[in-house]
């Protein structure tokens, strides 16, 4: 569905690029979860594929059309959900519906149809006729949400579509976006929500300066081979001598019984298990690999705070 | 097609909603035209209208002060008031503007009129009398003093005459000075001499400043598009710059018009009801409809730089009142351009407000037609099209931000 290779973009006044030679593919029906702290060039990424910003000739390919050469014709089939409530708050919900179905050159006679459509699927009927300022926090990401619905677009970009809402309207707009992933809608779908991520995606590609750090499912990104965490759980519980013996161990975590390695080689993982044998110790369970998606993302990204 | 109508229909309803708006377009230049043309209509009415009220004290006796009363109390437009109280009192309602002047005959008047130093006739003003209506009573008494002064040097001349010589001058009618002078105003409405009242100035004035706060309902609307995220849907949408201006610039031509047409129908209607002259509208529709256009086209194009230059609602608002009221004050909405000195007119030639005064009132006052009005409807469109260029450069920011 998107094919990118090697883009890079740095704005006008800009020092640094802010999109590096990013090389990316999400294939079509897919619901893909783009991960990144603040900075990291999702948005610049999302408008450099929404057409707001322009993109290097022959780098970006959305089902197989060359993004720079036939800009409008991808427009027909992709929408933008912007983060921001980004409608008219004076104009009631049928309002704003009718009015951006007139900027998208909606046929007269078809956009009662396609209001409906977005009506439903966004859960908005009853509350058609009433101003978008006096709307509540879900209702209002709902409708920015049904917006983007109008042109029944094959390509689907979600910029953070649950921030700031309760979980009742979270769990509405999950369930929604996978509906729409179900009938075929290929979803790009930005959240600082790792859970959100992680119930919701089937694959995450992780951008930070501008670069894809890694791109996969969720269970090759949880349990590549790389080093990585190890937990191994015990039969039982440690005594004094041995909790003295294992914290010699660089790196190693004692918590009741369970032990934790933060980074944990091949070579490494063969030592400790001697080392637990040689003091008669049993392993109950072993997890290898990063135990969620956040764990990934803070070791992809490190702890430094970001603007 | 559809697109543009949308993006009308949408402004038209969002504005709709906006009290604040409305009454910024529609109720404050009204109340304006209102207040200000009711207040001032005396400084622009005709002569019928003024009046100027006196303190006569004559501490004088004799033929000379006598006719210099007469006359005095036979000019049109001045009122002198009894005074039944000693003359420091007068003076005090004076000093207080109770009363404008106060006239003092004084003693020995008349017997030294044809002296070599003769006694002058002291005039007091109230310090909040205007240096115009100073000038005019002044004028008025020099006139009234000249009348007597030649009426007496003649019949004294005639007497130091022989009897057949002094007979043979012909009598002389002092007043006709009045009657050698025609004076009269071009403007005319109803075939008849007439006045331009307050009216003819305000109106044109008051909607020419209204005209040009459509930036901030404009600006608010475009920077919450901005901020919002709006303006970059409407955008992956495939609105180009041109749509969006386009989008912003009809509706709020409209908008400008209907402006036009509500405030000429106060001056037409609603300042009657007040005890207002009615407006008078000249003899060219079409040069009235294009003033109306270029102004609305300069106003609004002007609305939309401003939209892009500022990044907030709270300096949209701050902007454009700090600038419409130079604007204004240099363009004559204020003080009048006659009354300014040259600097300060030379100046008031580059604020299009006062292009867009100067047009109204070529058609108003002046009776002008589409070639009298062109050049400042031209400045205008110049105008218009400038800032439309500016603000098609710029049409949105950065708002990457992840």
């Amino acid at each position: 569905m998107i094919q990118i290779d090697g883009l890079s973009f740095r704005y006008p006044r800009g020092n640094n690029d802010a999109i590096s030679n990013l090389s990316l593919r999400v294939r079509h029906g897919s619901l893909f979860g783009l991960l990144g702290p603040n900075g990291s060039g999702k948005t610049t990424l999302i408008s450099i594929l929404i057409g707001l910003l322009p993109s290097p000739p022959g780098r970006v390919q959305i089902e197989g059309i060359s993004l720079q050469a036939r800009r409008p014709e991808t427009r027909s089939f992709s929408a933008l959900v912007p983060q921001d409530y980004a409608f008219y708050p004076r104009l009631s919900i049928a309002e704003n519906l009718a009015f951006f179905a007139g900027v998208l050159a909606i046929p007269a006679a078809e956009t009662g149809v396609r209001i409906q459509e977005a009506l439903s699927v966004s859960g908005l009927e009853p509350h058609h006729g009433t101003r978008a300022e006096r709307l509540s926090g879900g209702l209002k990401r709902r409708l920015n949400l049904a917006i983007g619905l109008l042109n029944r677009p094959r390509l689907l970009f979600l910029d953070e579509p649950t921030v700031g809402i309760d979980p009742q309207s979270r769990h509405f707009i999950l369930k929604a976006i996978r509906r729409i992933n179900s009938q075929g809608t290929t979803v790009v779908y930005t959240s600082h929500n790792m859970e959100e991520v992680e119930s919701l995606c089937d694959e995450i590609g992780v951008l930070d300066n501008g670069r894809l750090l890694v791109q996969g499912t969720l269970e090759q990104l949880l349990g590549g081979s790389e080093s990585k965490q190890l937990v191994v759980g015990l039969a039982s519980t440690l005594t004094a001598e041995q909790c003295k013996a294992l914290a010699a161990w660089p790196g190693l975590e004692v918590a009741g019984s369970e032990l934790r390695v933060a980074q944990c080689s091949a070579a490494d993982f063969q030592h400790l298990m001697a080392l637990l044998a040689t003091h008669g110790l049993k392993p109950s369970r072993v997890k290898y690999g990063y135990g969620n998606l956040e764990q990934l993302f803070l070791h992809l990204t490190g702890h430094r705070l970001r603007d | 097609m559809r697109t543009l109508y949308s993006l009308v229909k949408k402004e038209w309803i969002m504005l709709l909603r906006d009290w604040h708006a409305l009454l910024l377009l529609f109720v404050m230049p009204a109340v304006f035209i209102l207040v200000m043309s009711l207040a001032l209509q005396n400084s622009f009415a005709s002569q019928q209208a003024v009046h100027i009220s006196y303190y006569l004290v004559n501490e004088d006796s004799g033929p000379v002060s006598a006719a210099l009363t007469q006359r005095l109390l036979a000019v049109p437009g001045f009122s002198a008031l009894p005074a039944h109280v000693p003359t420091t009192a007068l003076a005090t309602r004076v000093r207080r503007d109770q009363v404008q002047f106060l006239v003092i005959i004084p003693r020995g008047f008349g017997k030294a009129l044809l002296h070599a130093h003769p006694l002058p006739l002291r005039m007091l003003a109230g310090p909040g009398v205007e240096p115009a209506v100073y000038k005019l009573f002044e004028a008025a008494l020099h006139n009234a003093l000249g009348q007597v002064y030649a009426e007496h040097a003649l019949a004294r001349l005639k007497n130091m005459m022989p009897a057949p010589v002094s007979t043979a001058v012909p009598g002389f009618d002092f007043d006709a000075a009045d009657k050698l002078l025609h004076a009269g105003s071009l403007y005319q409405t109803h075939g008849q001499m007439e006045f331009p009242s307050s009216v003819q100035q305000n109106v044109p004035a008051w909607l020419v400043f209204a005209m040009f706060f459509i930036a901030i309902p404009l600006s608010t609307t475009w920077m919450q598009e901005r901020q919002q995220g709006t303006y970059a849907r409407l955008r992956s949408m495939g609105l180009n710059t041109r749509a969006l201006l386009l989008g912003k610039l009809l509706p709020y031509l409209g908008i400008n018009l209907l402006q036009v047409i509500v405030m000429l129908l106060v001056g037409l209607i609603v300042l009657p009801w007040f005890g207002g002259d009615r407006l008078t509208l000249g003899h060219s529709p079409p040069a009235l409809v294009v003033m109306a256009l270029t102004l609305s086209f300069a106003s609004v194009a002007y609305a939309l730089l401003v939209a892009n230059l500022v990044s907030t609602g709270e300096q949209a608002t701050i902007f454009t009142g700090v600038a419409n009221l130079l604007m204004a004050a240099l363009g004559g909405i204020m003080v009048p351009r006659f009354l300014m000195p040259p600097l300060m007119q030379a100046l008031s030639a580059y604020s299009p407000m006062a292009w867009g005064l100067d047009g109204f009132l070529d058609v108003f006052l002046r009776h002008g037609g589409l070639q009298t009005v062109a050049p400042d409807a031209l400045r205008l469109l110049a105008f218009g099209l400038a800032c439309l260029a500016l603000a098609g450069l710029r049409p949105g920011r950065r708002e990457g931000k992840g």
